[in-house]
């Protein structure tokens, strides 16, 4: 850090003791020997680690969770896509005005959207919450997808597009060889964005939970709640190191700087 | 195929949108199961003028104040450090802030229970230490919720201000250096009005996500201090009062609605002014 700014390079190391060291307190609690999350941690072992692995309600819970993070991302995709290339592309009235529209799910409280599907879907159709919960993450995903990949269509030149149009190429042939290829790194990162925020959604999914299929997230927050054992800890290690693979990657493939800001403009 | 004809892709969308999303939550804010809207409206007027329900309004706007102004006070310098930053480590320092986002909030939310618990570091330090006889109650405070939301936050603040600064030439800064201005009033003159915008939408995204969080809350405050995102699972999944869960999420949504609008005529007078 930069000493010749001190009062922003010690507002900046407070900054940076606050987002990571109570990260740096569950990992160190996860190694713990003893049966109770108390600091100090009473010896080191790795017998939380193997707890968290064979608990059934986690480890299921933790496919579930893929599940419908992958189902979000790809459904998200297969319909935010469509909808970004029409208002980027189309000659169409009242784009900001739809756009609007369609980055809506965001601005509404997830609370209120999981509520709002709960009474009318679960109760009022009496639909499952497997189907619930995967049309409500949808819709919760479906903004990123609009937003990110409209961010990288407005910086494809439609020149381009208009040349294999001019060449001869049909439109859906322009959009498969031309368009598309130069959209890569969007669709990346939207798929990212949507596939991480579901799976770490707990908001729209508490309300959507039932017996047979509950997500990670819900499930260990049920959990903390009536026990506090180290397990939680170790599975959040767990989770920890998954999410930083999935960083490595993201940096690798696109820079993550250049993901998340895309969400603010 | 004309470029109007490209309106057919929004069909499959605008379906999922509705059906999916609006039309569930205009029916649930005006006409939950077993009741009606006059039900629901009493039921907001009731909450506005009861004393308990008033101070789960405040709090959760106080509370979100706080967040808000820490988050961009912490947030602004990482992010105005890591911009004009010439090291190498600054790139990894970014990936740093931002990481966070990706992981999940039960996670990060789940470190403070560690930290503040009566059985946590901070408590264990302060009787090691001495200064107390038995370590005290840190967690179920405003203390904690505002610690948990400012981690949460933070990373986000930082986001929407570095892509603000990166936007401002550091070669302002030179100028305003070479033409005999201190460090502190090239920041205050040059860097802060030209990144204003930044900060404003880093504002409303912090309070925004503030005011409705759940997991944080529910955590680190429980039930001794309830937030609108508490009660209004309460509301939803013990007592099962449809019309104050409903009025619950109408004062959420109007609040979150006034703060987005707030912060776009903020916008338009920096950018006009």
């Amino acid at each position: 850090m930069n000493t010749r700014r001190p009062v922003a390079a010690s507002l900046a190391v407070l900054g940076y003791i606050v987002m990571i060291a109570p990260l740096m307190f569950v990992v160190i609690t996860a190694f713990t020997a003893g049966s109770t999350v108390r600091f100090p941690p009473d010896g080191l072992s790795l017998r939380w680690f193997d707890a968290a692995v064979t608990y059934e309600p986690f480890m299921s819970a933790l496919a579930s969770s893929l599940q419908l993070a992958v189902f979000a991302a790809v459904a998200s995709l297969a319909l935010g896509v469509p909808v970004a290339l029409a208002i980027h592309r189309g000659k169409i009235p009242g784009k900001g005005l739809l756009e609007g529209l369609f980055l809506s799910p965001l601005i509404v409280p997830e609370l209120v959207v999981g509520l709002a599907l709960y009474q009318q879907f679960m109760i009022g159709l009496g639909l499952n919450n497997l189907t619930t919960l995967a049309i409500g993450h949808t819709v919760l995903m479906f903004p990123y997808a609009v937003r990110v990949t409209g961010a990288s269509l407005a910086l494809i030149d439609p020149a381009v597009e208009d040349a294999a149009r001019g060449l001869g190429a049909s439109p859906l042939r322009t959009f498969f060889t031309v368009t598309l290829p130069l959209l890569r790194p969007g669709l990346f990162s939207a798929a990212l964005l949507a596939f991480v925020t579901s799976f770490n959604n707990v908001p729209l999914s508490l309300l959507l939970q039932s017996r047979d299929f509950r997500t990670l997230p819900v499930t260990m927050l049920d959990y903390v709640q009536q026990n506090y054992d180290p397990i939680v800890a170790s599975t959040s290690v767990l989770i920890l190191a998954g999410t930083v693979l999935v960083a490595v990657v993201a940096e690798r493939a696109v820079g993550f700087a250049k993901i998340f800001g895309g969400i603010n403009r | 195929m004309r470029r109007g004809g490209l309106a057919v892709l929004l069909l499959p969308g605008l379906v999922l949108l509705l059906a999916g999303f609006l039309v569930p939550a205009l029916i649930m804010l005006l006409a939950p199961p077993d009741t009606t809207i006059g039900e629901v409206l009493d039921r907001l007027v009731q909450m506005l003028a009861d004393p308990y329900d008033l101070t789960i309004i405040g709090r959760t706007l106080g509370l979100g104040l706080i967040v808000t102004v820490t988050c961009v006070v912490l947030g602004f310098p990482i992010a105005y450090l890591l911009a004009r930053s010439q090291s190498r480590w600054a790139g990894v320092m970014l990936a740093v802030a931002i990481f966070p986002l990706l992981l999940s909030n039960v996670v990060r939310t789940f470190g403070w229970l560690v930290v503040l618990g009566s059985q946590g570091a901070v408590g264990q330090a302060l009787v090691a230490l001495g200064i107390v006889d038995e370590a005290p109650q840190l967690l179920y405070t405003p203390l904690a919720i505002v610690l948990g939301l400012v981690q949460l936050f933070l990373p986000l603040a930082v986001v929407s201000s570095y892509s603000a600064l990166a936007q401002v030439d550091a070669s302002l800064d030179e100028a305003a250096r070479g033409l005999g201005a201190g460090r502190a009033r090239t920041f205050w003159t040059i860097v802060v009005p030209l990144s204003w915008p930044g900060v404003v939408v880093a504002a409303t995204l912090v309070f925004a996500g503030s005011i409705t969080a759940y997991t944080t809350p529910y955590l680190l405050g429980g039930s001794r201090q309830r937030m609108l995102s508490t009660q209004l699972f309460q509301y939803s999944s013990s007592t099962i009062d449809w019309a104050a869960a409903s009025a619950t999420a109408m004062i959420m949504t109007v609040l979150v609605f006034g703060v987005a609008a707030l912060s776009s005529m903020i916008g338009r007078r920096a950018r006009t002014s």
